[in-house]
């Protein structure tokens, strides 16, 4: 793998399972990834490919019966699994922030907005409360909230959801975090709300210089936002390339799946493509490359061994036997 | 606390005329809470109730302390003025009686709702936010408690410890702490669960994700998305705790040096047929009072469930 030195978070083989009574599901078997400075990181997968679990487990909040079980997740040089509890908590919020998926229930319903963003900014810094809620206030400016001395005494059922979103945006981004982990962000807004959210991250990241980890199953919220992407299929990944590469060159085939998958504007009334079959059982996931069942250039190879993630290019990581065969030219679906 | 952070912020914005307010949850639980009629007239019992124990050596008109201790005289003197409620055979004024009873009622529902509660509190949260081992060994010794033949344990605990205990620790003391350790634990149960399905939310995830300690997360965000379920489950323990005191008082297991309806129950119990007066006043009081915590409870339990909207 490169060497930069300017990776602000590198996961190397994370393995998390939850361990249940109908088994061990392996919610996330190996997962290897990076993050580079101010550099925003698509990952992306259908519903149940390990996506959340992988970012929960960056910040160490998996819920039971979940459990890391192996790998390392460096973050600007620290293992953070071999930190101490207490020492997860200063990262939480300060270094890393998180960013839920629905913004109705992200936030507390008995607590008026500035008490939770006041709670989080005291929590990180030293700051007496009123310098809490100038600080508050601030951030509802940011995040483009008009009014923001009257709405930060709202309560979160007083807010539509767009606001609420914006809400959580301000908190997460309340202590300046290096990092932030946004788990589909958008996925409960209107389109129209989703473009302004989606365009307020991206102007956020810039102006404070952060990462992001943007979690989605949506290619098109990607393709605007994303520097580079990580598919996920079954919990591992199995493409990481840069977004312009993913688009034009997709190697692995559940890639070319998922874009055939999304309709297209100059598609002239073909059926859309699905994929067959559903994100097998992560109890007993299949042997080899875990797309296999699905896949329609599954070979006896891709049964028996489990493929790397290679570099096949400069850049571009994939785990498929046949990968080099796709390169260049893509060999049709039936 | 938390009042006292309001009113600082407040002070930002004293010039301002228009000092913006959310309404919070308080705001809307009140004004459905008005609205409620029953839930008002059981606070109006209570009130009223509240009142004669406060006032009780005024409003009585012939106070224990007095000599002859609540007009000894006249035995069995039916409801007449000079005799709101008649007297007993002892020649006792029972309204008299009646109105020191209530800080008596006032006392046991209050103190031994407070011990319940607060031990099922502690053990509700602790034992739903934690899970796991300390669930399992807490919820255990729930269930001994809740097997336990409440009424038959608390008479031969109090016999027991009456007999024990120095004289210096009133007896009445002793009622309220026995009541309060023997029936936290179906509340203790109640809060359990409500403490399970909060803890799921996912604001509970978003604040250990913002790096919120585990008393944080318990006593700051669980605690008061739980606490409209204690609300109203302690008005209901002071209606229980009021009722089982008289029980236990009626049974002659309680002080016998306090002045309790229950007591003046258990007194009038041998002559039902001729001083009617004696049983049915101090019965109506406890009926009244223990329907008051009701009406309350109920109210309390509309006008603060946040599944409900307007």
């Amino acid at each position: 793998m490169l060497m930069a030195p300017k990776e602000i978070l590198k996961i190397e083989n994370l393995t998390t399972h939850f361990y249940t009574w109908a088994g061990v599901v392996k919610a996330v078997d190996g997962v290897s990834l990076e993050v580079k400075e101010g550099e925003t990181l698509g990952l992306v997968g259908e519903s149940g490919s390990g996506k959340s679990v992988t970012a929960l487990s960056i910040l160490r909040i998996v819920p039971r019966p979940g459990r890391i079980i192996d790998g390392k997740i460096i973050y600007k040089g620290e293992n953070l699994l071999e930190k101490t509890e207490s020492e997860m908590e200063k990262i939480r919020g300060k270094e890393i922030a998180y960013i839920f998926q629905d913004p109705a229930t992200s936030l507390n319903p008995v607590f008026s907005v500035a008490d939770q963003l006041i709670e989080v900014i005291r929590r990180h810094q030293n700051v007496t409360k009123e310098e809490a809620l100038e600080k508050a206030i601030e951030l509802f400016r940011l995040v483009e909230i008009a009014d923001p001395e009257i709405k930060i005494w709202s309560y979160p059922h007083q807010l539509s959801g767009g606001m609420k979103q914006r809400m959580a945006i301000a908190r997460a981004l309340s202590c300046q975090p290096s990092l932030l982990l946004a788990d589909e962000p958008t996925t409960n807004l209107d389109v129209t709300i989703q473009a302004q959210i989606l365009e307020l991250m991206k102007n956020l990241k810039k102006k404070l210089g952060m990462s992001m980890i943007l979690i989605t199953h949506d290619m098109g919220v990607v393709a605007g936002v994303a520097d580079r992407i990580s598919v996920m299929y079954a919990g591992r990944i199995c493409e990481s390339a840069g977004t312009k590469t993913i688009f034009y060159n997709p190697l692995h085939p559940y890639t070319r799946a998922l874009l055939e998958a999304v309709p297209n504007i100059a598609m002239k009334r073909e059926k859309l493509k699905i994929i067959p079959g559903a994100i097998p059982n992560l109890v007993s996931p299949p042997s080899g490359c875990r797309f296999h069942p699905r896949c329609d250039f599954a070979g006896p190879a891709c049964v028996s061994a489990v493929p790397p993630l290679v570099e096949i290019e400069p850049e571009h990581y994939v785990a498929c036997v046949r990968a080099k065969e796709f390169s260049g030219k893509l060999p049709s679906r039936s | 606390m938390k009042k006292e952070k309001s009113t600082k912020l407040e002070l930002q914005y004293q010039n301002e005329k228009s000092r913006p307010k959310g309404v919070s949850q308080w705001n809307i639980a009140w004004r459905r809470f008005k609205k409620n009629k029953a839930a008002l007239v059981g606070a109006l019992i209570i009130g009223f109730v509240m009142f004669l124990a406060a006032f009780d050596s005024l409003i009585a008109p012939y106070p224990p302390n007095a000599t002859p201790g609540f007009y000894v005289g006249e035995a069995r003197v039916p409801p007449s003025l000079k005799y709101l409620f008649g007297t007993d055979k002892l020649g006792h004024d029972v309204f008299s009686q009646v109105v020191y009873g209530a800080r008596s009622a006032l006392y046991v529902g209050f103190g031994a709702a407070a011990i319940a509660m607060s031990l099922a509190v502690l053990v509700g949260l602790v034992s739903g936010y934690y899970g796991g081992l300390v669930d399992n060994v807490l919820m255990r010794i729930t269930e001994i408690f809740l097997v336990i033949p409440f009424l038959l344990i608390l008479l031969v605990f109090l016999k027991v410890i009456t007999a024990v205990a120095p004289a210096s620790i009133g007896g009445l003391s002793i009622v309220t702490l026995m009541i309060g350790v023997f029936s936290w634990a179906s509340n203790a149960r109640i809060i359990r669960g409500e403490v399970l399905r909060v803890k799921e939310s996912e604001f509970i995830e978003a604040s250990k994700a913002l790096g919120a300690s585990k008393r944080r997360i318990i006593f700051r965000h669980i605690f008061p998305n739980v606490l409209h379920i204690i609300i109203v489950l302690t008005t209901l323990m002071i209606a229980t705790a009021i009722l089982v005191e008289a029980a236990v008082s009626f049974l002659g297991f309680g002080d016998p040096a306090a002045i309790t309806w229950g007591h003046q129950l258990q007194l009038a119990n041998e002559a039902v047929k001729e001083a009617w007066w004696e049983g049915v006043f101090p019965g109506l009081f406890i009926t009244l009072l223990v329907l008051g915590f009701n009406l309350l409870g109920n109210g309390l339990r509309d006008a603060l469930d946040p599944r409900l909207r307007e």
